[in-house]
């Protein structure tokens, strides 16, 4: 029996850690603490200024307090877009074939933390600013497309979340088998859906402008948003892409070293 | 004896795998559904949602479940036809809720500094709970387009009956007879609806006195079943697993 022990440790003393598909949780934590930490700050920046500086686009003191912070969101994400399509196409790998078993897995994770990080700028742009939106409307007349919180949810939230949306793409086209050679219909949606929101601003503002300014939610200027946020759904074809695949990979995990 | 005791670490290694997978793989998933369900339900049923002085006896009951009832049904369909959980439209209101109340709390509330009374949301899991229990104890997307869908849309007045109840009170104001809810609107401003955009008590349903608020929820009712057919056909393409080769 002691034998056996002493074996058994000796095969696990040789494995790699316990946890070795977890790879990337530091970075996947350390990316949602970021996330969370910047829609926090601005959230209180909003709080802090907003009040006092937003009201109206044509003072001195709103250049200041919010066009500036549009122009940083801007060269932030040309910076960030570039960053990560860059990153993600330099660094691909041109020997998939060869890829161990679990390092397939270990990749997967990554794709769902990915997924993960997706989902919480998601979350901030559709559910919290997407509302907190009608919040500001209902306490001050509108004068620009680019209220305090226009300029975080339009043109931080939106675009933040299509850039990863991109980034898990490219991630699953450049570093997951599956998706190496074919495109995959319900993964492509679910990105491209959520990303049409950006272009229905247009349409949204154009319709404020010309149309009628007030801000009835469910009026038809906002109708292309509700379009585009229904190809979300098809993140359940691509789960279930996904869980066929570590199904296959589970098995062949089992069977290797018998 | 060794080999077997590998394999059976191998196999409790499997095990642990997969459930973190699991685990994992909830997180971006109930991120979207609160970013996207939400997103889509502010956008469609809107102010009805938002403000207390607008949750009437005839749009409210019926706005509300038919366009509440589109991602419960798609996501019910994904998660029931390919992994038999029978949770998909109580998973999605849960995340609707705690979507609207942290943003009613945080935005309305302590940031243009509304009354958290007046824009308290309402709730659709109890409709929620009889859909999926429907669809668990029949096992047909039929019998649950039927029985689950008008139960979703019929029971979302009364399950809200106890929240909203207190502010439907009549009080005479400056000589007017209206309820709390609507003095609350008077009360706080906003620029964004003004009061020739509230769309409440429209419409000769009204006449029908006590009856508009049974006649609103069965007219929900009998939309909801179609609706809720469109939505888990919906649900049906999205779950598609198809890759192409080329665009």
């Amino acid at each position: 029996m002691s034998t056996q022990t002493s074996e058994i440790k000796a095969i696990l003393s040789t494995s790699p850690s316990p946890y070795w598909y977890l790879r990337d949780g530091y970075k996947y934590l350390l990316a949602l603490f970021a996330v969370c930490a910047m829609y926090v700050g601005i959230r209180l920046y909003q709080g802090a200024y907003a009040m006092d500086t937003g009201l109206d686009s044509t003072m001195p003191i709103f250049d200041v307090y919010w066009r500036r912070l549009f122009y940083i969101e801007i060269t932030f994400e040309v910076i960030f877009v570039i960053a990560v399509a860059s990153y993600l196409w330099l660094t691909r790998d041109k020997h998939m074939q060869a890829l161990s078993i679990r390092e397939e897995i270990t990749r997967y994770f990554t794709f769902i933390m990915w997924g993960g990080v997706y989902g919480m700028a998601v979350y901030w742009a559709g559910s919290y600013f997407g509302e907190q939106d009608n919040a500001w409307h209902q306490a001050a007349v509108r004068d620009t497309p680019f209220t305090p919180n226009h300029i975080v949810v339009f043109y931080l939230g939106f675009p933040l979340y299509t850039i990863l949306g991109m980034g898990l793409w490219l991630y699953a086209r450049t570093r997951l088998p599956l998706y190496e050679k074919k495109i995959s219909v319900p993964l492509t949606l679910a990105v491209v859906g959520p990303f049409m929101l950006l272009p229905s601003v247009g349409y949204n503002e154009w319709g404020h402008t010309f149309w009628f300014r007030e801000e009835l939610f469910a009026s038809p200027v906002h109708y292309g948003f509700v379009i585009s946020v229904w190809f979300a759904l098809a993140l359940e074809g691509t789960i279930l892409q996904i869980i066929a695949r570590m199904s296959v990979l589970l098995d062949k995990f089992a069977l290797e070293n018998q | 004896m060794v080999s077997q005791s590998t394999a059976i670490s191998r196999a409790a290694e499997i095990a642990k795998i997969s459930r973190t997978f699991d685990f994992i793989l909830l997180i971006p998933i109930l991120l979207v559904i609160i970013g996207t369900y939400h997103l889509s339900m502010i956008l469609t049923v809107g102010d009805w949602d938002f403000w207390l002085d607008w949750k009437d006896r005839q749009w409210w009951p019926i706005v509300t479940p038919l366009m509440g009832i589109s991602f419960p049904a798609a996501i019910q369909y994904g998660l029931w036809k390919h992994l038999r959980l029978p949770i998909g439209a109580t998973v999605c209101t849960v995340c609707l809720l705690l979507g609207m109340a942290i943003t009613r709390w945080f935005a309305y509330h302590l940031w243009t500094n509304y009354p958290i009374n007046l824009v308290l949301p309402a709730t659709l899991i109890p409709g929620a709970l009889l859909l999926d229990f429907v669809l668990l104890t029949s096992r047909s997307f039929f019998v649950t387009a039927i029985l689950g869908g008008m139960l979703f849309a019929a029971v979302f007045y009364p399950a809200n009956w106890a929240i909203f109840a207190p502010f439907h009170q009549p009080v005479e104001y400056n000589g007017s007879l209206m309820t709390l809810a609507d003095v609350s609107g008077y009360s706080y401003i906003r620029p964004g609806v003004p009061e020739y955009l509230r769309i409440i008590e429209r419409g000769v349903l009204r006449t029908y006195d006590t009856y508009a608020t049974p006649l609103s929820a069965f007219c929900a009712a009998v939309l909801a079943v179609p609706l809720y057919a469109l939505w888990s056909y919906i649900g049906k393409l999205f779950s598609t697993t198809r890759f192409i080769d080329k665009f």
